[in-house]
């Protein structure tokens, strides 16, 4: 039932000399293995989808499943099924008969097909709904129903179009639970867009990012989050923390002094960016030994049972960051607090830095989204690095400023 | 009591323009004498009547079918922007605001046995007499032509927001074009296009131009028999004229009942 799929300079062009919706996609997907593409709005990840199943033909490159190309195959017999976001149950078939839709259309009779389709109905956890109509459903109910009509399909491939974003957080992570409890059973290759960068990693073994058509990086799911190969990468998986300095033989020098970067992270000696997941950052108290740096708390935000607080970190060479970090449940900070920060040396990373001018559009905005939010900029002339990668809402950044120029409080 | 607006005024016309007619079709309301209820008008017309109401039904099966292949085709061909897409969608609206009778004088101009058909053809003897002939053939090519478009535009905006996405579905759960149509495009297609004929039947039963301008000048189709006996010199023809009323509607009302519980039987209608 399942097959390995491999995709080769995949590229559909959106014509009148726009840029390609997909440019040179390369990608595999092992047997049985779950594939996140992630990516903002417009950056190829749909595309992608519907180039795999068939719904849209590729101006270049292949589809392979199993190393045979099936590129040329139209989707009802490429052996690929696909939940979109929306359900789309046919509204004039109950539940059990769009679960046995597959059976049916292969040339089952009808109850041979619904027979078939019972167990799937039964897996999703919606074995009592089978004369329910697609109306009488709520929307967590009709998606698990999509669901499970895919999977009677028994299709080599399952392809994911932000099956779950339309669902309220409890509904998505009991879609992410029956997913796990699917995968165990029947484990199916599964392909998943989503921009819900959690999502990826909460489902994902491999992540692969995209942005603006082209695949930015794609890698192990436990690790892109910890080793993004850029900027952007980091930006696009949820990472709020760039601090600009220097790397000497295997160190990180910024306001932040001093860092040992891990082994395996290979960055050439010279301006790098450190970055660092602000879920990894360990808020303790100012003169707590192991603390890496220590800061005065600028703001402070509920993130669910957790707070983000934003700490302003000031070198003995009168260079300021601001790092984010999230504390743990139960852990209560105030603003203007003293307190110590503690990175993780596995969790952090370096970066060569990257020229403003070539970034994505969509990152650009979400920079300035990002500046909003900021409670206070704080001009810092950072003496190690005066202009390296220094991201616009952090220091000396007169364009950010010239947009907002209200960021005192 | 907000529908009131709408409801009494089509409420008050149609009773009570029906129960005028059955009343006067009864011998109720006589032009002169007493009144009587009598089933002497019906009588009176009944070998007319009986061959208008094969003529009428046949006209409009007919013609209903034709508007709802064509209807139908065009639709889906507009809904899944076939190319020419364009071209199609200006043919098919172009008959909507175009008037039943223009659009009859049209198709006359055209399939009489001096029309523009049979000049083209050059053989005007052996043309056929399609306009006023035994087989109303222009009456029903002009209905077809004009409800065709009625039709493929109620399919049309039934579809359009839905069909391409369902079929989309339908391919990447295994369903191939033959299956899509018979599986999901026929179902979901089914509830509109019936409607939309039967409004089409109705129409074409009861309309009158269209029939009276290119129909045969015997027997005459239903509206064309009730208007004739109507205007007719002999007054004491109107009885006979509003039976011949009275049965065309019951034959419409007939029909959309019957459409409306057939309806009512479809999966994607509950």
């Amino acid at each position: 039932m399942t097959a390995a799929l491999a995709v080769r300079n995949l590229g559909r062009d959106h014509g009148g000399g726009q840029a390609p919706a997909l440019d040179g996609l390369n990608l595999d997907v092992p047997a049985g293995s779950c594939l996140a593409l992630v990516g903002p709005s417009g950056s190829g990840k749909t595309t992608a989808l519907r180039l795999v199943a068939g719904l849209e033909v590729p101006d270049r490159g292949d589809v392979l499943l199993d190393g045979r190309s099936v590129v040329a195959l139209p989707p009802e017999r490429r052996g690929v099924s696909m939940v979109f976001q929306r359900p789309l149950l046919f509204p004039h078939l109950d539940v059990l008969d769009n679960v046995a839709f597959s059976a049916r259309v292969a040339g089952a009779s009808r109850r041979a097909a619904r027979a078939a389709a019972a167990p799937f109905l039964d897996l999703v956890q919606m074995g009592g709904y089978t004369t329910r109509r697609p109306g009488q459903l709520s929307g967590g109910q009709e998606q698990r129903v999509a669901l499970a009509r895919a999977l009677a399909a028994r299709p080599r491939v399952l392809l994911l179009d932000e099956a779950f974003t339309g669902l309220d957080v409890a509904l998505r992570e009991d879609m992410h639970e029956l997913l796990h409890q699917l995968r165990a059973v029947l484990e199916p290759t599964v392909v998943l867009v989503t921009h819900d960068h959690a999502e990826a990693a909460a489902l994902a073994d491999s992540v692969a990012v995209l942005s603006g058509g082209r695949l930015l990086q794609h890698g192990d799911a436990g690790r892109i989050y910890t080793r993004p190969a850029s900027v952007t990468v980091s930006r696009l998986l949820g990472g709020r923390n760039e601090v600009p300095g220097v790397v000497v033989g295997g160190e990180h020098r910024s306001a932040l002094g001093r860092l040992r970067l891990p082994t395996d992270v290979a960055v050439p000696d010279g301006p790098a960016v450190l970055l660092v997941r602000q879920e990894a950052v360990v808020v303790t108290g100012p003169d707590a030994p192991g603390a890496d740096a220590a800061g005065t708390v600028l703001a402070v935000r509920a993130a669910g049972a957790r707070r983000a607080l934003t700490v302003e970190v000031v070198s003995p060479g009168g260079a300021a960051v601001q790092v984010h970090a999230e504390t743990s449940p139960g852990q209560v900070f105030t603003r203007g607090e003293r307190v110590g920060l503690r990175l993780p040396s596995s969790a952090v990373s370096a970066v060569p830095p990257e020229d403003a001018g070539t970034e994505e559009p969509e990152i650009a905005d979400r920079r300035t989204a990002d500046a909003g939010r900021m409670p206070r900029t704080h001009r810092v002339a950072s003496p190690a690095v005066p202009d390296a990668g220094v991201r616009p809402d952090a220091p000396g950044a007169p364009r950010r400023r010239n947009h907002h120029g209200d960021h005192g409080t | 009591m907000l529908v009131a607006p709408a409801l009494v005024p089509t409420v008050a016309v149609l009773v009570a323009g029906l129960a005028a007619a059955l009343a006067q079709s009864l011998g109720l309301v006589p032009l002169v004498g007493r009144p009587e209820l009598s089933a002497q008008a019906y009588l009176d017309v009944r070998p007319d009547l009986l061959t208008a109401t094969g003529l009428s039904l046949g006209i409009a099966a007919a013609s209903s079918a034709l508007a709802a292949g064509v209807g139908l085709l065009t639709a889906l061909l507009v809904v899944r922007g076939a190319a020419g897409r364009r071209l199609l969608r200006f043919a098919s609206a172009v008959p909507i605001p175009v008037p039943h009778l223009v659009g009859a004088a049209s198709m006359g101009l055209l399939l009489s046995d001096s029309g523009l058909l049979a000049r083209l053809v050059g053989d005007q003897g052996s043309w056929p007499a399609l306009v006023h002939g035994p087989w109303p053939v222009a009456v029903v090519a002009a209905y077809a032509w004009k409800e065709s478009a009625f039709v493929a535009l109620v399919v049309a905006g039934a579809l359009a927001t839905r069909v391409a996405s369902y079929e989309e579905t339908a391919a990447v759960l295994g369903a191939g074009r033959w299956a899509r149509f018979r599986f999901v495009t026929w179902p979901l297609v089914t509830p509109p296009l019936a409607a939309a004929t039967a409004i089409t039947f109705v129409y074409t039963l009861g309309s009158y131009e269209v029939a009276w301008l290119l129909g045969p000048v015997h027997p005459e189709p239903l509206p064309v028999l009730a208007q004739r006996l109507f205007t007719s010199p002999d007054l004491t023809a109107r009885p006979q004229a509003l039976a011949v009323a009275v049965v065309t509607a019951a034959l419409a009302l007939a029909a959309t009942v019957a459409t409306l519980a057939a309806l009512r039987r479809t999966a994607t209608w509950r």
